[in-house]
C-alpha cells in the first residue's frame, strides 16, 4: 500500500545556485486526492486521480448550473442531482471508500433529510400566505453585473430534489460500493491474523 | 361546554405522564387520577339537569366534507357510563400508585396509555357520531392491546394482545360497514337522529344493525366471542379491573343499550340479543364455577355478567332498561372492586390461585369484608345494588310485565336467567371461599399486611356498592332518565329494596338457595364438570383460523415468491400478455383498432438515416446482450443499447430525455460494476432445451406484442395533445423549458410524491444492505491526517487481537 510520502518526492536539496535546476523540481507538491489511499478497484492510476482533481470542481459547478438553467433549458433539480452525484462516483472510483468519506459535504441520510425538508417546506409555505399548496412565484431582479436575473420559487423545490439525488446516489455508493470495500478489507484482514496464528502454532518453540 | 376539553385532558396527561413516572415512580398515578376525577364531578356536577331529560350537547366540525364532526351528548346512559368509566377509573389510578413497584418495566408507558385509553373511552360513550364512535371505539381497541401486551416479554401476553386486538378490532371492521349502511339509510349519521327517527322501512336496517351487533358483542366478549377476555387477564390486575370490569368491555353493551331505544323492534335484532345474551351468561358462569385463579373465575364471571347486561340492554322495553342501569352500575362497583381485592391478594401473598390460598380472611378481616360485600352484591343479595339490579333483570320477564316477546319466549329467557344466576351465586361462593377462607387441607399462607392506601380502593367501591344499594332512590332517577327514551308499556318501575312480595322476590329466594346448594355440594359438581363432554372450545376455533390464514399465507408466497428473478420476470410478462395481450389480438381480430398503413397512408421507415443508423445500434447490442454469457460484457452492452436510446430522444428533439437517460445509464452502470464484485464472473445456469426455447418464445412474444401496441398507441390519438395546453400556461410561469415546468410546477405534487420515494428507497437500500451487520462503515469523514492514523491503528489493533490469541493458544 502506498504512502502519502511517495507522493511529495524527495526534499528539494539543490538549491545551491549552480545553475541546474533543483533537484526533484519536477515531483508533485500535493496530493492528487486529500487521502492518497489505495482505490477500490485495482492499483492507483494517477492518470484517473488527476483527472477526478481536475473535473470534480467543474462538474459541480456544472451540476448547479443545470440546477439553475432548467427554468428556461434542459436540466433541473434532478438532472443537476445526478451530475453532482456522478462527480462523487468518480471521487470513489478514483480513491476507494475513504477518499468518497473525506470528500462528502454530509452524511448521505442528512442529506436526504435536508432536501425532503427543503421539498416540503417549500410544499408548505404558500400556505402560510392564504395560497394553495406548491403554488409558485416568481420575481425579477435587475442585478449590477448579471442584468435582469429571474428568481423562481421552483427553484427551491429543485434545490430540494437536487439534495434528495445526491443523497439517494451517494448512499447507494456507500451501501453497495464502500460497504462491501469494507467487508472485504476484513475478511482480508481475518485471513491475514489467522495465517500469523498458524504460523505462530506451527514455528519453533 | 366542557367534555372536549376534558377527553383532550386525558391526552394531555397521557404525554406528560412518561417523564413523571420516571421521576416519581409508580407515585405518578396520583396526577393519572385527575382527568378522570374532573370528568366525574363535571358529570355529577350536571347530572340533575340531565336525567330531567335535558341532555348536554357540544359539536366541534372536524371533517365537514364527510359529515364526521365530533358531536358529544351526554345523557343519562352516558352519565352512567361516565360515572362508571371516570369515577371507578380515578379509583383505580390511585390504586396502581400502590400496586406498582418503582422497578416496574414500562411503567410510564403503561400510565400514559392507561390514561389515553380512559380518554378514549370517554370518547366512545359521549360522542353522538357513528364515525367519532368508531374512532375513539378502534382507540380503545388500540390501548388495549398495548395494556394487555405491558409485559412484552412474555409470549402469553404478547398473543392474549393480539388474541384482543384481532377480535375486538377485527370484528370493529363490519361494525364500520354497518354504520355507515345505518348512516346512509337513515340520512343521518348523528345517533341520537338516527334512534329518534329509525329508518324503519328499509331493507337494509337489518344487515347494518346485524353489522353493528357483530362488533358490539366482540367487545362484550359475548359467546362464542368470549375466548379473548379471559386471555386478557394477563394483564397487570388494575389494568383487569379497569378494562375488563369497569370500562371497555361495557362498550359492546353502551352500543346496544345506546341504539336499543330505536331499533330493539327491528327484527333479528330482538333474537340475537337474546340468544347471544343468554348463552353467553350461561357459558360464562358454568366455565367460572370450574376455575382455580380468582382472576380467572372472575373473567368467567365478567363474560357471564356481560350476557346478562347485553340481554337487557337489547330487550328494550322500560323496565328492560331500568334493569340495564342497575346491572350496569352495580357490576362496574363489584366487579372492580373484586379484581382490586384479587390484586391486593395477589400483591402479598404471591399467589391467586384458590388451592394455595387458606387463612387470609382471619389476617385481612377489612378486606375480606369488602370483598365478601362486593360478592354478596355479585350474588344478588340485599340490601345491595346488585339484589336491586337483579331484581329488576328478573322483573322484565315475569309473566305480568309487558318484555316485548312471546310468553314462550320470555319463560324462556327467564328460565335461562334464573339458571345462570344460580351459577352466578355458586362462583360468588366460591370466590369468596377461595380467597377468604380456612381450608383444613391448605397449609396457611403468609401474608404481609397491605397499606392501608392500598385496600383502601377496594374497600371504597364495595362500600359505594352498598350505599348504592341501601338508597336505591340516588341511582333511580339514572335509571328513569334511560328507560324515558322508550315506549313506556304497563306501570312504570323503579329501582328499589322492597316491591312487597312479589315473584321477582321468591325467585330470588329461590336463587340463593339454589346457589348455597351448588356450594355445598361443590365436589358433586366438579365431578359433574369433569365428567360432561369437552364442548368444541371458542379458542381453538381463533386459532384455528389464524393458523388456517398463516398456511394459505404460507402458501401463496412459496408459489409466488419463488426467490428466482427469471421466474419474477416470467410470471410479470405472462401476467402482460394474458391480460392486455389477449385483449390486443382479439381488437385486431374484431377490426376494433384502426391499423395504420393500412388504409393507404405512407408509412414512414425514418425521419432520417441517422435514426437508422442508432436503431442498428440498438439491435445490434441487443442481440448480443442476449448472446453474452459473462457478465460484465453484458453490463456494458446494456448500457451502450441504453445510450443508443438516450440517441434517439437526441434526434427526436428532446434534449432533457436524453440527458436524464444518459445520466441515469451512467450511474447504473457504475452501480452495477460495484455489485458485480460480489457475482461470479458468468452467468450460472442459463436454460437449456424446453425451458430455453419457452424463455425465446416469450420474449419474442411480449417483444412483439410491445412493439404493436405502441405502433397502434402513436396513431391512435383522437384528440389534441395535452401539452400544447401547457405552452400558454409556461408563459405565464414565467419559463421556457415546458419539460422541468411541468415536473417542478404543474405537476409538482406529482414529483414532490417521487422524491419521496426516492428518498425511501435509498433509506432502505442502506438498510438491507447493510442488515447483516449493525456496525456501519466509519462514514464520519475524517481529515486526511487522521485517516492515516486510523489505518495504522487498524492495522495495530489486528495485530493486537492476533498476538493475545495466539498466546493463549500456546499455553
Amino acid at each position: 500500500m502506498s504512502t502519502p510520502e511517495e507522493n511529495r518526492g524527495p526534499p528539494n536539496k539543490g538549491a545551491a545556485g549552480d545553475g541546474a535546476p533543483p533537484e526533484g523540481w519536477e515531483a508533485p507538491r500535493e496530493r492528487w486526492l486529500s487521502t492518497g489511499v489505495r482505490p477500490a478497484f485495482g492499483p492507483r492510476s494517477v492518470l484517473l486521480e488527476v483527472a477526478a482533481r481536475l473535473l470534480i470542481p467543474t462538474i459541480l459547478v456544472f451540476s448547479v448550473f443545470l440546477l439553475v438553467s432548467g427554468h428556461d433549458q434542459p436540466g433541473g433539480g434532478f438532472v443537476g442531482g445526478l451530475v453532482a452525484s456522478l462527480a462523487y462516483v468518480l471521487r470513489y472510483v478514483a480513491g476507494g471508500r475513504r477518499e468518497l468519506a473525506a470528500g462528502m459535504p454530509m452524511r448521505p441520510d442528512a442529506l436526504l433529510a435536508l432536501g425532503m425538508l427543503i421539498a416540503s417546506g417549500t410544499a408548505v409555505a404558500p400556505l402560510l400566505f392564504g395560497h394553495s399548496v406548491l403554488e409558485s412565484a416568481s420575481l425579477t431582479v435587475a442585478l449590477p453585473v448579471f442584468g435582469k436575473v429571474k428568481f423562481a420559487s421552483i427553484l427551491i423545490f429543485e434545490t430540494g430534489v437536487f439534495l434528495i439525488v445526491v443523497g439517494l446516489v451517494l448512499s447507494v455508493v456507500s451501501a453497495l460500493g464502500a460497504r462491501m470495500e469494507a467487508e472485504e478489507e476484513e475478511a482480508r484482514a481475518a485471513r491475514e491474523r489467522a495465517r500469523r496464528i498458524l504460523r505462530l502454532r506451527g514455528g519453533p518453540r | 361546554m366542557l367534555l372536549p376539553f376534558l377527553i383532550a385532558l386525558h391526552a394531555a396527561v397521557a404525554v406528560l405522564l412518561v417523564p413523571l413516572v420516571r421521576v416519581w415512580g409508580p407515585r405518578a398515578f396520583v396526577v393519572a387520577c385527575v382527568p378522570p376525577a374532573l370528568t366525574a364531578l363535571w358529570a355529577l356536577a350536571h347530572a340533575p339537569d340531565i336525567v330531567a331529560g335535558r341532555p348536554v350537547t357540544s359539536a366541534i366540525t372536524w371533517v365537514p366534507a364527510l359529515n364526521i364532526d365530533l358531536e358529544f351528548r351526554v345523557d343519562a346512559l352516558t352519565l352512567a357510563m361516565v360515572l362508571l368509566v371516570s369515577g371507578v377509573g380515578a379509583v383505580i389510578f390511585g390504586y396502581c400508585a400502590a400496586y406498582f413497584s418503582t422497578g416496574e418495566r414500562g411503567l410510564g408507558r403503561l400510565a400514559s396509555v392507561l390514561v389515553l385509553f380512559a380518554g378514549a373511552m370517554l370518547g366512545v360513550v359521549s360522542t353522538d357520531n357513528l364515525f367519532a364512535l368508531f374512532v375513539f371505539w378502534e382507540l380503545t381497541s388500540v390501548t388495549s392491546f398495548l395494556l394487555i401486551g405491558h409485559d412484552d416479554r412474555k409470549e402469553h401476553a404478547r398473543r392474549a394482545a393480539v388474541q384482543a386486538l384481532v377480535t375486538t378490532a377485527g370484528f370493529g371492521l363490519p361494525m364500520l360497514v354497518g354504520f355507515i349502511l345505518l348512516g346512509q339509510i337513515g340520512g343521518s349519521f348523528r345517533i341520537s337522529e338516527l334512534v329518534a327517527a329509525p329508518p324503519l322501512g328499509e331493507p337494509l336496517l337489518p344487515v347494518a344493525l346485524v353489522l353493528i351487533l357483530v362488533g358490539a358483542f366482540a367487545k362484550s366478549a359475548q359467546a362464542p366471542l368470549h375466548y379473548w377476555l379471559p386471555g386478557a387477564m394477563i394483564a397487570p390486575t388494575p389494568v383487569s379491573a379497569y378494562l375488563h370490569a369497569a370500562a371497555m368491555v361495557k362498550g359492546g353493551v353502551y352500543l346496544v343499550a345506546r341504539l336499543a331505544p330505536g331499533f330493539a323492534d327491528v327484527d333479528p335484532w330482538r333474537a340475537l340479543v337474546l340468544t347471544f345474551g343468554l348463552l353467553t351468561m350461561v357459558v360464562g358462569g358454568w366455565r367460572a364455577l370450574r376455575q382455580d385463579d380468582l382472576k380467572l373465575l372472575l373473567a368467567y364471571g365478567t363474560v357471564s355478567q356481560l350476557g346478562l347486561l347485553t340481554l337487557l340492554a337489547g330487550t328494550g322495553t322500560p323496565v328492560a332498561a331500568t334493569a340495564t342501569i342497575g346491572v350496569l352500575l352495580a357490576h362496574g362497583l363489584f366487579k372492580s372492586a373484586l379484581f382490586l381485592t384479587v390484586g391486593v391478594i395477589d400483591h402479598q401473598t404471591g399467589t391467586r390461585s384458590i388451592a394455595a390460598l387458606s387463612g387470609v380472611g382471619r389476617r385481612l378481616p377489612v378486606l375480606a369484608g369488602a370483598a365478601i360485600l362486593a360478592a354478596a352484591s355479585m350474588a344478588g343479595l340485599p340490601p345491595l345494588l346488585g339484589f336491586v339490579g337483579k331484581e329488576a333483570a328478573l322483573e322484565v320477564f315475569l309473566p305480568g310485565t309487558s318484555s316485548g316477546l312471546a310468553p314462550a319466549a320470555a319463560a324462556a329467557v327467564l328460565t335461562g336467567l334464573v339458571g345462570a344466576s344460580v351459577l352466578t351465586v355458586g362462583y360468588s361462593v366460591r370466590f369468596a371461599w377461595g380467597a377468604f377462607g380456612t381450608k383444613a387441607t391448605v397449609a396457611e399462607r403468609r401474608v404481609s399486611r397491605p397499606a392501608a392506601a392500598f385496600a383502601a380502593a377496594p374497600v371504597a367501591l364495595a362500600v359505594l356498592g352498598l350505599a348504592a344499594g341501601a338508597l336505591p332512590f340516588a341511582v333511580d332517577p339514572v335509571a328513569q332518565g334511560y328507560a324515558a327514551a322508550f315506549q313506556p308499556t304497563g306501570k312504570p318501575y323503579h329501582l328499589a329494596l322492597w316491591h312487597g312480595f312479589t315473584p321477582a322476590l321468591g325467585l330470588t329466594a329461590l336463587i340463593l338457595v339454589a346457589g348455597a346448594l351448588l356450594f355445598q355440594w361443590r365436589a358433586a359438581v366438579a365431578r359433574a364438570q369433569q365428567a360432561m363432554p369437552r364442548w368444541p372450545d371458542a379458542e381453538r376455533g381463533y386459532y384455528g383460523l389464524v393458523h388456517a390464514i398463516y398456511v394459505v399465507a404460507l402458501r401463496v408466497t412459496r408459489l409466488l415468491q419463488s426467490g428466482s428473478l427469471p421466474v419474477y420476470l416470467g410470471v410479470i410478462l405472462v401476467t402482460l400478455l394474458a391480460l392486455p395481450g389477449v385483449r390486443l389480438v382479439m381488437a385486431l381480430a374484431s377490426g376494433d383498432v384502426a391499423v395504420p398503413g393500412a388504409g393507404g397512408n405512407e408509412v414512414r421507415i425514418w425521419n432520417t438515416p441517422l435514426e437508422g443508423v442508432v436503431a442498428l445500434l440498438i439491435v445490434v447490442t441487443a442481440v448480443a446482450t442476449v448472446r453474452e454469457h459473462r457478465r460484465f460484457p453484458a453490463l456494458i452492452l446494456i448500457s451502450a443499447m441504453g445510450f443508443g436510446i438516450a440517441g434517439l430522444f437526441v434526434l427526436y428533439g428532446a434534449p432533457d430525455l436524453a440527458l436524464t437517460l444518459v445520466l441515469v445509464e451512467t450511474l447504473t452502470t457504475i452501480i452495477l460494476v460495484f455489485v458485480l464484485r460480489r457475482l461470479p464472473e458468468t452467468f450460472g445456469t442459463r436454460p437449456n432445451g424446453w425451458a430455453k426455447r419457452l424463455t425465446v418464445l416469450l420474449c419474442a412474444a411480449v417483444g412483439t406484442f410491445i412493439a404493436v401496441s405502441l405502433w397502434l398507441m402513436t396513431a391512435a390519438r383522437t384528440h389534441a395533445p395535452i401539452s400544447s395546453g401547457y405552452t400558454p400556461l409556461a408563459r405565464e410561469a414565467g419559463g421556457d423549458n415546458l419539460v422541468n415546468m411541468i415536473l417542478a410546477d404543474f405537476r409538482a405534487l406529482d414529483t414532490f410524491g417521487e422524491v419521496v420515494v426516492l428518498a425511501t428507497a435509498a433509506v432502505a437500500v442502506a438498510s438491507l444492505v447493510l442488515l447483516r451487520r449493525s456496525r456501519v462503515v466509519e462514514e464520519a469523514e475524517p481529515g486526511p491526517d487522521e485517516e492515516e492514523q486510523g489505518e495504522e491503528e487498524q492495522g495495530e489493533e489486528a495485530g493486537r487481537t492476533g498476538t493475545p490469541a495466539g498466546e493463549g493458544d500456546r499455553t
